[in-house]
C-alpha cells in the first residue's frame, strides 16, 4: 500500500549538511498501522512530511497505492495537495475563522476536478463527525472545543474525504495525560473499523506499543529496528532501541563459552554469570551487554533464590508505587532498577539476591550497540 | 511545504546542469521574491544613491556636476555646525526623555493598573499620536506664543505679569510641542512591554523577600531594559526625524537643526541641492547608529520574552486609594497635552481673528461658521484633499499588498532568503523622511521618469518611507499564523490560491486592514517629504496648511481646516480601535 525505498533528506545546517532522512526503507501493508517512533530529531517527522509531500526529498522513491508520488529518477514529485491523503498536525492545526463545519467541509471545497454539491458536503461532514463522535457540533465555533475535541475535529477533516493513506504527526502530545490515554483507544478503535492505512510519528513508547501493527524505531536517520510491538519490546536488537522502549538495566561483559541453537548463552559481567538469549549470531568470547527490564529480575532474600543466575545486592533505595515496589539496588560498582511486588517488601540497606531467567535477559553485541543520539 | 523546499536547489551531486538546476530553482516563489526584492530594491536604492550622487557633486543649473567634496566642506565648515549638532542633540534627546516619561507613566497605568478610565487613556493615546502634529505645533503657537498665546494672556492677567510667562519659541517649547505629539508613541512601545511581563517573576522576587523599590529595581527593570533602551533610541531618532516642529517653532526662534538646514538649502535661490544633499548625509549617519543600536538592542529581545503562553495571566496592581488621584492626574495630562491643542483649534476656527478663549457672551455671539465656508469653497484646498485622499489610500494599499506578499515569501517560501526583504524594507525607518523626500526629487531629477510635478512622484515617496510600517505589521500577522494552518490546507487538496484566499486573508484580515488605516493616517497627513514633492497642482494637505500658516490670512481659517482634518481621525481611531479588541479576543 505505502512504499518507500531508499528515502534521503538533507538539510543544510551551519555546521554543513545533516542527513535528516539517510537511506529509509519500509512498506506499510493495506489496513495496517506503523509507526515511526524515535527521539525527536531522528528524522521520522521529516519522513512522515516526505510522504506527505510537505518536504522535497533528495532520493528515493514514495509510492502510494500502487502510484509513485515521488521518485527521484523520473524526478517525479506530485505536489502535496493532489495526493490524496488525510493528515492530523501535532498542533490540530484548526482553523479558527471557520466553524467546525466548515473545517471540516474545506476538503470537498477546494476539490480539484470533483465538483461537491451542498447536500453532498453537507452529508460527508455529517459522516466524517460522526466517525469521530463530534455529531451535532457542526455549528460551534472552532476555537469552543476542547483540546480532545478538536483533535478529533482535525481527525474529521482529514477522513472526510475518504483517503487510503493517513498520516498522524505526534497527534497526541498535546493532550493531558488522562485524555491522551481516552484518545489513544479512540484512535486505536477508529483505525479499525475504517480500516485506513495509517502512518503514526510519536516519540512516546508508550503510544507506539499500545497502538501499533508494526513500530519502526528510528535513530540518526536510520532504521535501527522493526518489528511489532512485542518484538520490539522484548527483543530489542541494540542497546538504544532497548533503553529507548521502556526501560532497562545494561551489564557489560563477554560471552562464556558456546551459544545454543536456541540462542541461549551465557555472559560473564563483572557481577558474575548471566544466562541469557541471544537473537543475533555473535562470536564465543566477543565483548557482549545484557539487556534485562526492571519488571524481569526478580528481587527476593538471600537464601531464597533458585534461578541459574543469581547476583546478590543491597537496596539502596525504594519508591512504593501502590501496584509496585521500584527498587534501586547496588550490585558490586553497579546500580541497577528493579520493579518487584508489592510482596517482595526489603527495607533500605537490606541484603538481597537478584534473580535472573535467561528467558527475559537479551544478549546484545557490545559493537552495535549505539547510544541514544 | 512544497514551495519552501525549492530554495534548496536540486539536490547535492545529482549531476544536473547548471540550466537544469536554474529551472528547478525558478519556481513560483522564487521568482516572486526576486520581483519583489527588486521592486523594494528600487525604492529604497535609488534615492538613496540619488542623495549620495547629489552630495558628491557640484551643483550646476543643469543638475549635479563634476565630483567634488566641496559640499561637504561647506557644510562642515560652517561657523553653525557646532551648534546645528549640538541643537539637534538637545531638542532630540530631550524630546526623547519627556516623551519617554509621559508615555511610560501611561503605558504603567493602563497596562499594571486599576486605575479608572484605561479604555479613555488608550483611546485618546491613539488619537494623539494620529492628529497631525503640523496642527499641534499651530495650537501651540496659539496657546503659548509670547505675542497671541491665549494662555499667556491668561497668566499675565491672573498673575499680573508684565510679559508673557512661556515662551513656545524655545528649545523648551520645541520639546514640549514635540513631545505631546509624540509621547503616544512611547506609550504604544511600552505597553506591550508592560502587558507580556510575566508577573510571576515578580512574585517570586516578593516571595523571596524582596520589598516593591527592590522588586522594581532588581526584576522589573532589568526585565524591561531591552525595551526601555529601543524605546529611548527610536524616539531620539524620530526627534531627529521631525520637521514640524523646528520648522514652525525653530525658525523664527533662530534654533536651527538638520531637517530645517536641509530644507533651507533646497529652498535657496539657486537651491543649494549639494549643500543640502551633505547634511542630509549626516542626519542619515547619525539615524544609522541610531537604528543600528536600536536593532542591536532588540536583538536579544527574545532571550528576555517573559510571555510563558499557557496560563499566563497578566495581574493588575491594586491602587487602592490612589486610584482617583492617578485618573486625575491621567486625565489632567490628557488635557494638557491633547485638550488644550484641540480645544484651541476649535475654538479659533469659529473666529476670523486671534481670540482668547472666553465666556462674555459678546464674543460667543460673534462665533459664525464663516472659516468653513471659506475652506469648503477654496479650490486649492478642496483638491489637496482629493490628493492627500487618493494618495493615502493607494499607498496603503500598495504598501499592505506588497508587504503582505513580501512577508509571505519571507516567512514561508523563501526562507533563507526572506532576510533580504526584511533588510530592504527596514531600511526607510533609518531614512529621516525628509531625506526620503530630498532623495527621490534628486533621483527624478536625473532619471528621466517623467514623475517630476505629478502625484506619482508623492506616490512613490509614500509607499517607500511606509514599507518598514507594512513589513512590520504583516510579518508579524504573519508570523502569528501557525505554519500547520497553511500546511493542513495544502494537505486537504487545495491550491496556493485557495490558501491565500481561504486560509491567509481571513485569518489576517484584521491585521491587514489595521496596516491600511495606520498607513493612510500617516500618508494623509505626511508633510516633510510632500514639501520637496509636491508643487502647484500637486499640493497635499500637509503642505497646504503650512503654507496657509506661513503666508498669515486667516489664523481662524487654518484652524477650521485642521478640525476638518482632525474629524475623520477621530472614526480612524474608533475603527482601529475596534479592529485591536476583535483581533484580542480571537487570539
Amino acid at each position: 500500500m505505502l512504499v518507500v525505498e531508499n528515502l534521503r533528506k538533507t538539510f543544510e545546517a551551519q555546521s554543513g549538511l545533516v542527513n535528516a532522512v539517510d537511506g529509509v526503507s519500509f512498506t506499510v501493508e493495506r489496513g495496517k498501522l506503523l509507526t515511526l517512533l524515535g527521539p525527536s530529531g531522528c528524522g521520522k517527522t521529516t519522513t512522515l512530511r516526505c510522504i506527505a509531500g510537505l518536504e522535497r526529498p533528495h532520493a528515493g522513491r514514495i509510492s502510494i497505492d500502487g502510484r509513485d508520488v515521488y521518485n527521484s529518477e523520473g524526478n517525479l514529485f506530485v505536489p502535496p495537495n493532489e495526493r490524496g491523503i488525510g493528515m492530523v498536525f501535532q498542533s490540530y492545526a484548526i482553523w479558527p475563522h471557520m466553524t467546525v463545519f466548515e473545517n471540516v467541509a474545506f476538503p470537498l471545497r477546494v476539490a480539484k476536478g470533483k465538483h461537491y454539491g451542498r447536500a453532498e458536503i453537507a452529508a460527508k461532514v455529517k459522516t466524517a463527525l460522526e466517525k469521530v463522535r463530534l455529531g451535532g457540533y457542526e455549528e460551534r465555533a472552532s476555537t469552543q472545543l476542547s483540546g480532545g475535541q478538536q483533535q478529533r475535529l482535525a481527525l474529521a477533516r482529514g477522513l472526510v474525504l475518504e483517503p487510503s493513506l493517513l498520516l498522524l504527526d505526534e497527534p497526541l502530545s498535546n493532550l493531558d495525560a488522562k485524555l491522551r490515554e481516552q484518545m489513544r483507544f479512540e484512535l486505536k478503535r477508529l483505525q479499525l473499523d475504517l480500516g485506513i492505512t495509517t502512518l503514526y510519528v510519536t516519540h512516546d513508547q508508550a503510544e507506539a506499543l499500545a497502538l501499533s501493527d508494526e513500530i519502526l524505531v528510528m535513530s540518526g536517520g536510520k532504521v535501527m529496528q522493526r518489528g511489532n510491538p512485542t518484538d520490539i519490546y522484548r527483543r530489542p536488537n541494540s542497546e538504544f532501541v532497548a533503553d529507548f522502549i521502556g526501560s532497562t538495566n545494561l551489564l557489560p561483559g563477554r560471552v562464556e563459552g558456546t551459544i545454543g541453537a536456541d540462542g541461549k548463552g551465557v555472559v560473564r559481567t563483572d557481577e558474575g554469570a548471566i544466562h541469557c538469549t541471544f537473537f543475533q549470531p555473535i562470536a564465543n568470547g566477543a565483548a557482549a551487554q545484557v539487556s534485562v527490564r526492571p519488571e524481569d529480575i526478580f528481587i527476593t532474600a538471600p537464601n531464597a533464590a533458585r534461578s541459574v543466575s543469581v547476583l546478590a545486592a543491597k537496596v539502596e533505595n525504594r519508591v512504593f508505587l501502590g501496584e509496585v515496589i521500584d527498587y534501586i539496588v547496588r550490585c558490586g560498582s553497579r546500580e541497577l532498577r528493579v520493579r518487584a511486588k508489592p510482596e517482595q517488601d526489603f527495607a533500605i540497606g537490606a541484603g538481597v539476591a537478584l534473580e535472573f531467567y535467561a528467558d527475559r535477559c537479551v544478549g546484545l553485541r557490545a559493537d552495535d550497540s549505539r547510544k541514544a543520539p | 511545504m512544497a514551495y519552501s523546499d525549492s530554495v534548496q536547489g536540486a539536490p547535492k551531486g545529482e549531476g544536473y546542469g547548471f540550466g537544469a538546476r536554474l529551472m528547478r530553482w525558478l519556481t513560483p516563489g522564487n521568482v516572486i521574491l526576486v520581483v519583489c526584492a527588486l521592486i523594494a530594491a528600487w525604492l529604497v536604492l535609488v534615492p538613496l544613491a540619488a542623495l549620495f550622487y547629489t552630495a558628491f557633486a557640484e551643483d550646476t543649473p543643469y543638475g549635479p556636476g563634476a565630483f567634488t567634496l566641496q559640499n561637504f566642506v561647506d557644510a562642515l565648515s560652517s561657523r553653525y555646525i557646532g551648534d546645528l549638532f549640538l541643537t539637534s542633540l538637545i531638542f532630540a534627546g530631550g524630546t526623547a526623555i519627556v516623551t519617554f516619561a509621559l508615555g511610560t507613566a501611561v503605558a504603567w497605568v493602563v497596562e499594571r493598573t486599576d486605575a479608572p478610565g484605561r479604555e479613555w487613556f488608550h483611546g485618546f493615546a491613539l488619537l494623539s499620536f494620529a492628529v497631525p502634529g503640523l496642527l499641534t505645533t499651530m495650537a501651540w503657537i496659539l496657546i503659548f506664543s509670547p505675542n497671541i498665546g491665549w494662555l499667556n494672556g491668561e497668566f499675565k492677567a491672573w498673575f499680573g505679569l508684565e510679559t508673557a510667562p512661556i515662551n513656545i519659541y524655545s528649545m523648551g517649547g520645541m520639546i514640549w510641542a514635540l513631545s505631546s505629539h509624540y509621547f503616544p508613541l512611547a506609550y504604544l512601545l511600552m505597553g506591550p512591554a508592560f502587558r507580556v511581563l510575566d508577573t510571576r517573576m515578580e512574585e517570586a522576587a516578593v516571595m523571596s523577600g524582596a520589598n516593591n523599590y527592590q522588586v522594581a529595581t532588581r526584576v522589573t527593570m532589568p526585565l524591561l531594559r531591552p525595551a526601555i533602551l529601543s524605546t529611548l533610541l527610536l524616539l531620539f531618532i524620530r526627534g531627529m526625524e521631525s520637521f514640524e516642529v523646528p520648522r514652525l517653532l525653530g525658525l523664527p526662534a533662530r534654533i536651527f537643526v538638520f531637517t530645517t538646514e536641509i530644507q533651507n538649502a533646497t529652498s535657496n535661490a539657486p537651491p543649494q541641492f549639494g549643500l543640502a544633499g551633505a547634511h542630509g548625509i549626516i542626519l542619515l549617519l547619525i539615524c544609522v547608529v541610531g537604528v543600528y543600536l536600536y536593532r542591536r538592542s532588540t536583538r536579544n529581545a527574545e532571550a528576555f520574552a517573559t510571555i510563558t503562553g499557557k496560563g499566563y495571566q497578566p495581574t493588575t496592581i491594586r491602587l487602592g486609594a490612589w486610584r482617583w488621584p492617578v485618573f486625575i492626574g491621567m486625565s489632567l495630562m490628557f488635557f494638557a497635552a491633547l485638550g488644550l491643542p484641540l480645544f484651541t483649534l476649535i475654538w479659533q476656527s469659529f473666529f476670523r481673528n486671534v481670540t482668547l478663549p472666553t465666556l462674555d457672551w459678546s464674543v460667543l455671539s460673534a462665533m459664525s461658521w464663516e472659516n468653513y465656508d471659506i475652506i469648503l469653497h477654496y479650490p486649492i484646498f478642496l483638491n489637496a484633499v482629493k490628493n492627500s485622499v487618493f494618495l493615502g489610500a493607494m499607498a496603503a494599499t500598495i504598501v499592505v499588498l506588497f508587504t503582505f506578499v513580501m512577508a509571505w515569501i519571507a516567512h514561508r517560501a523563501a526562507k533563507q532568503y526572506g532576510w533580504i526583504l526584511d533588510v530592504l524594507t527596514f531600511v526607510p525607518i533609518a531614512i529621516p523622511s525628509i531625506i526620503i523626500g530630498a532623495s527621490i526629487l534628486f533621483a527624478y531629477l536625473i532619471i528621466p521618469i517623467n514623475v517630476y510635478n505629478t502625484v506619482w512622484i508623492l506616490l512613490i515617496a509614500y509607499v517607500t518611507m511606509n514599507l518598514p510600517y507594512g513589513m512590520r505589521f504583516t510579518s508579524s500577522g504573519i508570523v502569528q499564523i501557525h505554519k500547520e494552518l497553511e500546511e493542513v490546507a495544502q494537505m486537504s487538496g487545495a491550491g496556493l490560491i485557495d490558501i491565500f484566499r481561504r486560509v491567509l486573508l481571513p485569518l489576517l484580515a484584521p491585521v491587514l486592514i489595521a496596516a491600511w488605516l495606520y498607513i493612510f493616517v500617516l500618508a494623509v497627513r505626511e508633510l516633510s517629504a510632500s514639501i520637496f514633492l509636491s508643487g502647484p497642482g500637486t499640493h497635499v494637505l500637509g503642505t497646504i496648511t503650512l503654507t496657509m500658516w506661513e503666508e498669515g490670512g486667516s489664523f481662524g481659517a487654518v484652524c477650521a481646516l485642521g478640525v476638518i482634518q482632525i474629524i475623520p481621525l477621530i472614526f480612524i481611531v474608533m475603527a482601529m480601535r475596534w479592529i485591536e479588541k476583535r483581533v484580542g479576543t480571537r487570539r
